[in-house]
């Protein structure tokens, strides 16, 4: 706020980092992961007795069963939708490819979480300039996709194992479904600890954005916090006025 | 003893009075027996509890039979035998079944007076085999399963060991039991591999439809798993997961199995394990140094900072 004076007058004191579809789109996708995390974890450790209690408050097996099956659904619905609109973007050009606006993880990338953790330890005096995109965020937005290959396509494969079953080589019958239900409960205990440890610490309970960074509801980000933590996207944006302010950001 | 033989004076003299009626020796010998305590060991050597508690008796569902239509006849004890007919099943059955009986093969043998047929679908099961064919004790004849003969649920109600939440447990009595194992050849994991599928997490979290030991292997008539006729052999599997599955195929039914885990899936845990304990790793050294920075900046490196803020580059 205290730049509001100083700034261009072609600089807005904010900007859209992401609309309203790629919202709702993170709004479907931890509603669903929450619903699944809490009824899966309870048949994960389903011999520990307060599991028991726990699917109680879900409403029994029988409806948690049914809660984890709806939301599953409605996860791989989303993720497919993302995709396909992120492909729709692409084709239209309203994104295109930027090495400091792109999600693709680059070989920068492995020099940025070097040198964060020189900073961290102090050697490195500064930290590194990230794109629109940190490695943090990177890693963020890419194990969704690890995920919803791996606990996706086996929790559709344990919900609908009959369909499966006509898919599935012979060969790997023998282990195939054995493969699949550890698949789906450990690489779900993964994404659980991953997000309550590295998205809640980076989105959530780090200083700076404690007790949480508000751009999931908004969609907006003040052109100064932009250039602080995205300084090469606040370069594309501004500096070389590209593409003006928002339409660039209204994108990936 | 003293007291015992005394009580059973009592009540000898009380069944006496109430005469021949079949039905009224219930309350004449529970007069007793309801009230007694403590065990008495039998001239084989067998320790008997002689309680009956009269009021769970009654809440059973032979609570309306009266003592001697099981206990037709009894050897080893202070009580006058009463002298009656033996329908020729039941000293049939009593024979077959001597090896079991810790007590009154007889009585035993008189859950056939009603449940023949069933009682002839255990003994040719593997369950009553190993007593009638090969005299031994081991084995699981109705009291085994169903529990004390004098308070025998309804399989469907709560208290019964056979039904739907407890059947498993029962079971488990003799299959997870590991000397019985050795003995007899038995897998020992087939509790364990049950209580980590997913049939067993969701009974063992209450969900009414998960199947348990029954509902695949049968329960009187139960075979063994190469026995052609049993509803687990390789070609019945289709048809048996068929009952909840429509449409089982035989890439299917593989699914279910007590066979321990094979290499595969258990490297491929490994391998995951491994996966989360390395990602886990990176994230909380990542977190906690990056939260060390924080604190450490903010206590340090303020100036700089906001010097550099100013600036409006570089910012840390």
């Amino acid at each position: 706020m205290s730049q509001e004076k100083n700034a261009p007058k072609n600089i807005p004191e904010e900007v859209e980092r992401f609309n309203i579809i790629f919202r709702i789109q993170h709004i479907i996708m931890f509603t669903t992961f929450l619903l699944l995390s809490f009824t899966g974890w309870g048949l994960k450790y389903a011999e520990v007795d307060v599991s028991s209690w726990w699917i109680r408050v879900w409403g029994g097996p029988e409806t948690a069963g049914i809660i984890h099956r709806v939301a599953g659904v409605t996860m791989l619905l989303d993720f497919t939708w993302h995709v396909l609109y992120i492909i729709y973007l692409f084709i239209k050009g309203r994104i295109r490819f930027d090495t400091r606006t792109t999600v693709i993880p680059l070989p920068k990338d492995v020099k940025d979480v070097i040198h964060n953790f020189l900073y961290f330890i102090g050697i490195a005096k500064t930290k590194p300039k990230f794109g629109r995109f940190n490695y943090a965020q990177k890693f963020d937005y890419w194990a969704v996709f690890w995920g919803m290959f791996i606990i996706g396509f086996s929790g559709f494969a344990l919900a609908f194992p009959m369909v499966v079953s006509y898919i599935i080589p012979e060969f790997t019958t023998g282990w195939i479904w054995q493969v699949l239900a550890i698949m789906h409960s450990d690489e779900a205990l993964l994404a659980i600890v991953f997000i309550l440890f590295w998205h809640f610490y980076n989105e959530h309970l780090k200083p700076e954005v404690f007790p949480m960074s508000w751009i999931w509801l908004t969609g907006r980000i003040s052109t100064e916090e932009l250039k602080h933590k995205h300084p090469l996207e606040y370069e594309v944006i501004f500096q070389e006025g590209e593409r003006g302010g928002k339409g660039a950001l209204n994108a990936e | 003893m003293k007291l015992i033989t005394t009580l059973s004076i009592v009540c000898m003299i009380i069944l006496g009075a109430a005469g021949q009626a079949a039905p009224a020796d219930i309350s004449s010998c529970l007069v007793c027996h309801n009230t007694m305590s403590g065990t008495v060991t039998t001239e084989s050597g067998e320790k008997v509890n002689l309680r009956v508690d009269a009021a769970k008796f009654e809440q059973s569902v032979h609570g309306f039979m009266s003592c001697t239509e099981c206990h037709k006849r009894f050897d080893e004890n202070p009580h006058v035998a009463p002298s009656q007919a033996m329908p020729p099943e039941v000293a049939e059955m009593s024979e077959k079944v001597s090896a079991k009986a810790h007590v009154d093969p007889v009585a035993l043998g008189a859950c056939a007076g009603c449940h023949e047929e069933i009682y002839n679908e255990v003994l040719s099961s593997p369950h009553g085999e190993n007593i009638v064919k090969k005299h031994e004790r081991d084995g699981a004849l109705c009291l085994d399963c169903h529990g004390s003969p004098h308070y025998i649920a309804r399989a469907d109600s709560k208290d019964s060991p056979v039904n739907h939440w407890k059947v498993v447990e029962t079971c488990g009595r003799c299959h997870g039991d590991r000397e019985l194992a050795a003995k007899y050849n038995i897998e020992t994991n087939v509790l364990t591999s049950y209580t980590e599928s997913f049939h067993g997490k969701k009974h063992h979290l209450g969900h009414r439809k998960a199947p348990t030991c029954v509902n695949c292997h049968g329960s009187h008539s139960i075979k063994r798993k190469d026995d052609p006729s049993s509803p687990v052999f390789a070609a019945n599997k289709k048809q048996t997961c068929g009952k909840c599955h429509s449409g089982a195929n035989d890439k299917f039914v593989a699914a279910i199995t007590h066979k321990p885990v094979g290499p595969i899936p258990h490297y491929v845990e490994k391998g995951l394990i491994l996966l989360t304990l390395g990602t886990f790793a990176f994230i909380i050294l990542h977190v906690i140094l990056e939260a060390y920075s924080d604190i450490r900046d903010s206590l340090f490196r303020k100036k700089r900072r906001s010097v550099k803020d100013e600036s409006g580059k570089e910012c840390a």
